[in-house]
């Protein structure tokens, strides 16, 4: 092969790469949030899914894509609202709570579109934005700075994460809250009012996800067509280690693998093509393995809290 | 967990009448033993994926919705359950809908077969069909899509189409029709033009529109300019060649056409009202079950739908070998070799 082809083939595996690590980026963060204040939440996939499907149709009745990126980051606050009025005022148990909101996400996502929709429907959705000046740098160029607005959204909330986690009083409370809930409570920090915040902002960047996808990406909605993202964002936050630096390493090593993986297929290289699907995830686990250290989560994870009680 | 306060009590009281009451729907109206005389054909329908799917599950749902429209709203009764992509989830459904009295149970998928043998044999005056198969049973209809005939007309248009002689296939698992359709296509691409390159890749699932559409961006970046693709989730592809200028799509399933039509060529369009209405006469006349059903174009229920609006992309010679290939086909005269390896 010619060093042209080979040249534009490397720049579409990486483009590919950044595109499709979009989505889990954003959710993978906000999950992050959630879990650093002591909160699974499994239901990211369901609010993915909401945030999907509202951006695509707001986008396709307003003919705005902002509109439409504003209306799923509004979905998934309420969406993270009401998974706090479950797990965090009722207690209910989390994981359960989680998986409820996951199906409640699917089920409303998939008759709204039935109802409002009805079929497959294609929108405008949200172009690519070329920076002026980088887009010219040869490889880097069209690598990074040909994407849409989103895609540099997703990769700017990282440093801003880290920031806002290990560099704020509001970081602090949400580690301290996700650590020892109860000494936050003794010092006067509302465990509750933390918890509802983390959840709010964490599934509101769910929601933007599922955009990511629709306005962004696809610019259509189907069923399901989160295809098990939101699970995988989870996985994620774990691979990361609760830190934006880390979840960024994952997001990318599975994307780019994924994207490398559709090369090697598309190119005819002798490989069974089984092997080659599941390479991201092979990829992803045994970073995890080798990368050694102690696995460290916050404390209180997955633990509602009571006043005066000893968890 | 200590002194339930009496926000958490109202809670549970909720989700204890909310349990109540899905019980008590599903339970209604549990009527056994089939109608003497069927004065009413009533059809349940099990699909993997969803009535709007624009592909494999959309088209069985229009095609017995066209019966429905023969026959009369009066004599045809349908219930649908969807997203059912999981044999166990389905075989609920299934026994659920022939414990109702349904008279044809339509499992939609190469994935029942084994779930449909097994409620068949408990409910032996119910018909049940499904597909892609052939292993039928006394009650039970396997249905087969012959996929590769018209995937090879489609492969043979890609040839010729052409122009940088990459021809890409988004596939979704390699298995069933998938197998069938790249076989097929792969012919009619070598038949047409013994200088043009397949390439085959698998996203490894049927429903990740996402994926199917990156995919099909990484056959474009490779330099494919003609690519197609099975499965509900080749919407996916479609759009993402759409919105490449100068790049085909062939659909299979059902003619995807509206969904891109500056971009759908053609399509291999399974004609499913022929199929149910030659099951509903069947049972009619006493046959339940026990036939292995071709969907083929010798059948006359497989069809290859030109898109109008890019017909004068082909040329007039192009059309003559397709249809003269199509007769071929029906003849017995060309045949599609689709055994693997």
């Amino acid at each position: 092969m010619d060093d042209v082809a080979s040249q534009s083939i490397m720049i579409g595996i990486l483009a590919a790469g950044i595109r499709l690590a979009t989505p889990f980026l954003l959710a993978a963060l906000g999950e992050m949030f959630v879990q650093r204040s002591g909160v699974y939440n499994l239901g990211v996939e369901g609010v993915m899914l909401m945030g999907a499907f509202l951006g695509f149709f707001v986008t396709l009745t307003a003919g705005n894509p902002y509109m439409g990126l504003l209306t799923s980051l509004a979905i998934g606050a309420v969406m993270g609202l009401l998974m706090g009025l479950v797990s965090v005022t009722l207690k209910a148990e989390q994981g359960i709570s989680g998986i409820g909101l996951y199906m409640l996400g699917w089920g409303l996502s998939g008759l709204f579109y039935r109802l409002y929709v009805g079929g497959i429907t294609g929108i405008e959705g949200l172009q690519p934005q070329p920076i002026p000046l980088l887009e010219k740098i040869p490889v880097l160029g069209p690598v990074l700075f040909q994407h849409n607005i989103i895609v540099y959204l997703a990769f700017l909330l990282v440093p801003l994460a880290w920031v806002v986690l290990f560099k704020t009083s509001w970081g602090l409370k949400v580690r301290a809250v996700g650590t020892t809930p109860e000494a936050a409570d003794t010092l006067g920090v509302s465990v509750d009012k933390v918890r509802y915040q983390c959840l709010i902002l964490g599934s509101m960047l769910a929601g933007l996800a599922g955009a990511a996808l629709t306005v962004g990406n696809t610019h259509m909605f189907a069923d399901n067509i989160t295809a098990g993202r939101g699970f995988i964002a989870i996985a994620l936050v774990y691979f990361g280690r609760w830190n934006p630096w880390g979840i960024l390493a994952g997001s990318l090593l599975f994307s780019m693998a994924d994207s490398f993986q559709l090369f090697v297929q598309v190119l005819g290289i002798q490989f069974p093509y089984e092997l080659a699907v599941i390479m991201p995830y092979v990829v992803t686990i045994i970073a995890l393995a080798v990368t050694f250290g102690r696995v460290w989560a916050p404390a209180a994870l997955g633990r509602p809290y009571e006043r005066g009680s000893r968890g | 967990m200590k002194k339930p306060s009496w926000i958490r009590r109202v809670a549970l009281g909720m989700v204890a009448l909310f349990t109540v009451g899905l019980v008590a729907g599903c339970g209604g109206g549990q009527q056994a033993a089939a109608p003497k005389a069927e004065e009413k054909v009533k059809i349940a329908l099990i699909l993997p994926s969803t009535i709007d799917d624009a592909a494999w599950a959309q088209s069985m749902y229009e095609g017995i919705k066209a019966v429905e429209t023969k026959m009369g709203k009066d004599k045809l009764e349908l219930r649908v359950s969807e997203r059912l992509s999981k044999p166990v989830d389905a075989g609920a459904a299934i026994r659920q809908a022939a414990s109702e009295g349904f008279s044809i149970v339509i499992a939609h998928g190469s994935q029942y077969q084994s779930v449909v043998q097994e409620v068949a044999k408990e409910f032996p005056k119910t018909t049940f069909a499904y597909g892609t198969g052939f292993q039928s049973g006394p009650n039970i209809f396997a249905y087969d899509p012959q996929a590769q005939e018209g995937a090879y007309l489609l492969g043979f248009l890609a040839g010729k189409l052409t122009k940088s002689n990459i021809v890409g296939i988004v596939g979704p698992v390699e298995a069933g029709d998938a197998i069938k359709y790249n076989k097929g296509f792969e012919q009619g691409v070598k038949a047409a033009n013994p200088e043009a390159k397949l390439r085959i890749a698998y996203t490894g699932s049927f429903g990740d529109i996402v994926k199917a559409g990156e995919l099909a961006k990484t056959h474009m970046d490779a330099g494919a300019d003609v690519i197609t693709g099975s499965s509900q989730q080749s919407v996916g592809g479609i759009k993402a060649v759409a919105a490449k200028p100068g790049a085909y799509w062939l659909s299979t399933d059902m003619d995807q056409s509206s969904l891109a039509p500056e971009t759908v060529l053609a399509a291999q369009a399974y004609n499913w009202e022929k199929v149910v209405t030659k099951m509903i006469e069947l049972r009619k006349a006493g046959t339940l079950g026990g036939q292995h059903l071709t969907i083929s174009f010798a059948e006359g229920n497989l069809d290859l739908k030109i898109n109008p609006k890019l017909a004068d992309k082909i040329p007039a010679d192009v059309k003559a070998a397709v249809d003269k290939a199509k007769d071929e086909i029906v003849k017995g005269a060309l045949k599609i070799e689709v055994s693997s390896k």
